[in-house]
């Protein structure tokens, strides 16, 4: 074995970052045990240790740097959410990551990514014009004084063919439940979640910035976000940049909607069975496990099935923290994970709701050929079909 | 129905288990009277559950029976089970004191000759044996209960059963016409010795969250392996009744947990190392592997903990366990670790786990009725109301060793409560 060097200032750095209850850790190690790396087979697996790289990170020895290792998390939380010490080890992934993406080194995959978010205000390369262009023959009302509700759209919902179908849906079943929501449109840039949790600081901070000078411009003091995502960045990131507003994730609003006899489905029109995928974001990040499981028992006359994982130990599609835009070879992804469970479960239909998630687990369902048995539905998708 | 003389000499004890039990006799002998007042239709408590105590590795029973012969041979001491304290009012010197019974609907004329349990029909769990086991409506707590005495669960009030259960004593010692009761004691001072419970590791989503059956806490683990318990002593998995031959020991099951309880209860590590001599002793082919952050075993006790490590049947790994699963087929069950010694992850499978929980106090739920202080876990950290006295495992986590002494102490406390007021 080679002597490592030991880099105090190294250490210091990642703190500063961020990094600041990386010294909690008593390196028990179930961090690493609870990872969903541990649920799949392959390099990444074998080389990802969270509870290994806060040590190295600890102690300010090189080796966490390393792209396969630093980018590998995709802060589904699991560890955190069990973390004995209350270490916030998500902090301190991204504080590392921060320390080298913040010396302009980010992985060369990520460089189109980033670029993208820097001069476009979003992560997928769409011209900012083309921001709306999932409003398409719909009318969908333009956010002004009088509106109760932004209505925010994840980027990938206004630039994804697929994911248009979200963001379509969710607007649909707020007009039909009568809310005051508007959009602003092309102004709007990336709420930045994933940018901040690859380690790029500054570009996070350009877009929040950019975010919190239009809302406030507009008047904007309620949120609602189609991603969960979204939802969790408003939340926590913007309220540490002085962020004065009430966020909600579209689920919750419609589930007020039901309860207070302002939207109503035709129960259990069909007869597929249909099992919910938890959204770490949605979940354990944003304590909502309620309202879509309620959502569907009133679509469906009855509760989604369960997979065998799920609430606080569902297992992450994989594609958070910037994973959303890594290559992972068949029979190593997560999201596969919840295909083979929802088939288990003899589910015709895999409700989720968040974008991420649907393009993960669609992508699962096609690698693993289940598409003739399992569809990926976002849940306001399925709520659509049922008015 | 208050005996006014002496009265505020008089300590009343909460809590029959052995701080409360060791708190009586102490006061006692010193010629105080005391009420001893016990939630349980028996004494002895947690350590009557017992198999053997360490580092001796001697069974209880012999220290709870001095015990209750200094109970019965001293007339200074009365003893009042199914009760609970209800209020406390007054000063220290002169306390009025609710008591509340619950009904046995068994009277003192039981010989414990066990008719009763042979006409019972119905089988309710067993509290004692943690709900393992199971008991009859009429039962006897445990072969040597005191007070030796049946009970009749309220389970079975006015069914034909109940009219069998009263026929079939030869003493007439059923009685279904007790209705609780309440009763007011005076005295000078209050030791409150409630004890613990263990921490509930159903709370511990990945360690099956209660689902697996082959997974039980180190509590059950003593009634397993207690002659007196519901397999007769035999270490076998819950799940088919196979002898256990590869065991594995989870620490800080819920311990040292923001999680769960965030502190150490200083005597499951103690627990483990006695409890895999119980297997060892019983299988000599058997092997116990113990997952660990740290072993506590503190003071004299380190030899007692070299002893068992050094035995080749025993792996100790330093690593939190995560995750734990159950094969439907085979019932193994395999604990996820990651060596902190080798840095490798290993998915090893064994007959049974035992998770080592930590001790909850039961005044974490169950507040003592006057004005006392308490840290966040439920632990009394100090009484504001002079003469009640906290003892015992409500005061700290405690071994047996240590609540016998606190309980030595909190009598002194109590005298002094009595004569100074």
């Amino acid at each position: 074995m080679e002597p490592k060097s030991i880099l105090l200032e190294m250490r210091d750095y990642i703190a500063e970052m961020g990094a600041e209850t990386l010294d909690w850790c008593m390196q028990c190690g179930l961090c690493t045990n609870l990872c969903p790396w541990r649920l799949v087979p392959g390099e990444t697996g074998d080389a990802f240790n969270v509870r290994l790289m806060q040590r190295l990170g600890q102690v300010g020895i090189e080796g966490f740097e390393e792209e396969r290792v630093l980018f590998a998390c995709s802060t589904c939380g699991t560890c955190q959410h069990n973390c004995p010490r209350g270490v916030k080890i998500i902090d301190n992934v991204r504080a590392m990551r921060a320390s080298i993406v913040g010396g302009g080194m980010p992985p060369a995959g990520l460089r189109p990514v980033l670029g993208s978010a820097h001069s476009n205000g979003n992560p997928w390369s769409g011209p900012r014009e083309k921001r709306i262009q999932w409003q398409e023959g719909l009318n969908i009302p333009a956010f002004g004084p009088d509106t109760e509700y932004f209505l925010f759209v994840c980027c990938h919902s206004c630039y994804d063919p697929r994911s248009m179908k979200i963001a379509r849906a969710v607007a649909q079943l707020l007009t039909k439940g009568g809310v005051s929501f508007g959009v602003i449109g092309a102004e709007e840039s990336c709420c930045g979640e994933s940018m901040r949790k690859l380690g790029d600081e500054e570009l996070f901070q350009k877009l929040a910035g950019a975010n919190l000078e239009l809302f406030a411009s507009r008047g904007v003091r309620r949120i609602i976000t189609t991603s969960p995502h979204c939802r969790w960045s408003f939340m926590n990131d913007y309220k540490d940049l002085g962020a004065d507003w009430e966020v909600f994730h579209y689920t919750e609003i419609l589930s007020d909607l039901v309860k207070t006899g302002k939207l109503s489905f035709t129960a259990g029109r069909d007869g597929r069975k249909v099992a919910f995928h938890d959204p770490c974001y949605l979940g354990r990040h944003g304590g909502i496990y309620d309202a879509p499981r309620e959502l569907l028992a009133v679509l469906y006359g009855k509760p989604p099935g369960e997979l065998s994982r799920n609430r606080e130990q569902s297992v992450c599609c994989a594609g958070g923290g910037g994973r959303i835009w890594a290559e992972v070879p068949t029979g190593e992804r997560f999201g596969e994970l919840r295909i083979m469970d929802a088939v288990a479960t003899g589910a015709n239909v895999l409700a989720t709701s968040c974008p991420y998630c649907v393009n993960m687990m669609t992508d699962a369902c096609n690698s693993l050929e289940k598409q003739d048995v399992l569809e990926i539905k976002e849940l306001s998708e399925l709520l659509l079909e049922g008015l | 129905m208050a005996d006014t003389q002496g009265s505020n000499r008089t300590i009343v004890v909460a809590g029959g288990g052995m701080t409360g039990l060791s708190a009586a006799v102490e006061a006692a002998e010193a010629g105080f009277p005391v009420v001893l007042v016990e939630r349980e239709p028996f004494l002895g408590g947690r350590v009557a559950r017992m198999n053997r105590y360490f580092p001796k590795l001697c069974p209880p029973q012999c220290g709870l029976e001095i015990n209750f012969r200094r109970i019965r041979t001293n007339p200074l001491i009365r003893v009042l089970t199914m009760a609970e304290i209800q209020s406390i009012t007054g000063r220290a010197g002169d306390f009025s004191i609710t008591v509340a019974l619950s009904p046995r609907f068994v009277n003192e004329n039981c010989t414990a000759c066990g008719e009763c349990a042979t006409a019972s029909k119905t089988e309710i769990p067993s509290t004692f044996d943690y709900g393992i086991g199971s008991t009859r409506a009429a039962y006897l707590p445990l072969p040597f209960a005191f007070p030796m005495r049946y009970v009749v669960s309220p389970a079975v009030l006015g069914t034909p059963e109940a009219d069998a259960i009263k026929a079939s004593c030869p003493c007439n010692a059923i009685d279904f016409t007790m209705r609780p009761e309440t009763l007011e004691v005076k005295a000078g001072a209050v030791i409150w010795a409630t004890g613990w419970r263990p921490f509930d590791t159903a709370s511990i989503a990945y360690y099956g969250g209660g689902r697996f059956r082959n997974v039980i806490t180190n509590v059950v683990m003593e009634r397993l392996a207690a002659p007196g318990g519901p397999t007769g002593g035999r270490i076998v998995r819950p799940s088919d009744g196979k002898p256990v031959k590869k065991i594995a020991f989870v620490q800080c099951a819920g311990s040292r947990d923001e999680n769960g309880l965030p502190y150490c209860s200083g005597v499951c590590c103690l627990a483990s190392v006695k409890q895999a001599t119980y297997l060892l002793e019983q299988d000599p082919e058997a092997t116990v592997t113990i997952f660990f952050i740290d072993i506590r075993t503190l003071g004299r006790y380190e030899e007692f903990f070299a002893s068992v490590r050094n035995d080749p049947r025993v792996s100790l790994i330093k690593a939190k366990a995560g995750e734990i699963t159950q094969d439907p087929e085979t019932g193994m069950v395999t604990v996820q670790a990651e060596n902190q010694a080798t840095g490798k992850i290993s998915r090893e499978p064994f007959d049974m786990v035992v998770l080592a929980a930590g001790m909850v106090p039961n005044t974490a739920t169950d507040r003592i009725p006057a004005e006392v202080a308490y840290d966040d876990y439920g632990f009394v950290t100090e009484s504001k109301t002079p003469g009640v006295i906290a003892a015992g495992c409500v005061r700290t986590p405690s071994d047996v060793a240590s609540c016998v002494q606190d309980a030595t102490a909190a009598v002194l406390k109590a005298v002094q409560a009595c004569r100074n007021s």
